[in-house]
């Protein structure tokens, strides 16, 4: 009895890996990012980093956070507006990525924050960061130090 | 003749006038405060006689500040490509406790910017925050982040604003600092010129 309860227990989770891996293959296919780009700073400073995410699958999925090797801190920030002409910033929290759906980060939007900054990030220079997806996992993206988005904008 | 002249120039005044009523203006107020390279710098007495375009920003702001310097970077090339003279660039920083001369000449020196004709300033908080609030800009602490070793940073809500201020140190025109029409701001100069 204990045999049989073990085998089907080892079934049952087997395929559950399996489903699971197979939706991050899907996910990690389906998830393209695109046109990064890094506002210059220097060392100990803040940069923001802006990108285009575009989700081809038929699935939600959830940009968790991201990380880099070029910061003490990483945080997903969004930047809003109170009173016509004020500023402000506050944590995203995790956000959603629609089925079939393009999200960009973008100047006066939702941004990635490097606080803290180990070096120098020059105009043209490229650093790494890592975006962590609910299913898609960890997805590498390359961004050029630029002042300017380094392509042109994306229609909605 | 010459009083149709006399009229046309009343006309030209008066339309310019109306344009771009004074919103504030300095009297004789003066600051002081520091530039980039620690030289001490009076407040608004140095931009007498000329047309200022100034933004008021922090320098641990990531993503707004940054664009509106860029955006007075924009201003200031094309004022070179038309050869528009006697233009002041002036960016003055409400977080002077971090924002000392150096991480402004950093902050500057970064970006490449030409300070030819562009000036950050800094100075005591108090003097600071009289000028931001003489020139109707808000910037109120409000998120922070703590790193492992204790450093502590403040983010503001802030005013997101460019203003151009005449040759009588009027400031004459706000703009959204981070959305500015450059077109506009040129023509707006060309008619104070």
């Amino acid at each position: 009895m204990k045999k049989i309860f073990l085998i089907v227990l080892l079934i049952t989770s087997s395929s559950y890996i399996i489903m699971f891996a197979q939706q991050l293959k899907i996910h990690n296919s389906k998830i393209k990012i695109q046109n990064a780009w890094a506002r210059p700073a220097v060392k100990n400073a803040n940069s923001a980093l802006y990108f285009f995410i575009e989700n081809k699958s038929r699935e939600t999925d959830t940009l968790l956070g991201a990380q880099s090797k070029i910061a003490e801190e990483v945080e997903v920030h969004e930047s809003f507006i109170r009173d016509n002409d004020r500023m402000g910033m506050r944590p995203a929290g995790r956000i959603a990525i629609k089925p079939n759906s393009q999200l960009e980060f973008k100047p006066g939007g939702f941004h990635v924050m490097l606080l803290g900054l180990l070096k120098d990030l020059r105009i043209g220079d490229n650093i790494e960061a890592v975006l962590l997806f609910k299913y898609a996992g960890k997805i590498k993206i390359k961004a050029m130090v630029s002042d300017i988005p380094t392509v042109k904008e994306t229609k909605h | 003749m010459k009083r149709l002249s006399l009229l046309l120039i009343i006309i030209l005044f008066l339309s310019c006038k109306e344009k771009f009523p004074v919103i504030e203006e300095f009297g004789n107020t003066h600051y002081n405060l520091v530039d980039q390279n620690d030289q001490k710098v009076v407040f608004p007495d140095f931009i007498k006689g000329k047309i200022v375009v100034i933004n008021y920003i922090f320098t641990n702001c990531p993503d707004i500040c940054p664009l509106s310097t860029n955006n007075m970077r924009l201003i200031q090339e094309r004022i070179k490509k038309e050869n528009i003279k006697n233009v002041q660039f002036v960016s003055i920083s409400f977080d002077p406790k971090f924002d000392s001369p150096g991480v402004l000449r950093k902050f500057a020196g970064i970006r490449d910017l030409d300070l030819s004709n562009w000036v950050f300033l800094t100075g005591e908080k108090s003097v600071t925050d009289s000028i931001i609030k003489k020139v109707g800009v808000l910037a109120v602490p409000n998120d922070s982040t703590v790193f492992k070793n204790g450093r502590k940073i403040y983010y503001y809500v802030h005013t997101d604003r460019i203003q151009l201020i005449d040759t009588d140190v009027k400031i004459r025109k706000n703009y959204r600092g981070s959305k500015i029409n450059i077109d506009e701001i040129i023509m707006d100069i060309k008619s104070l010129q």
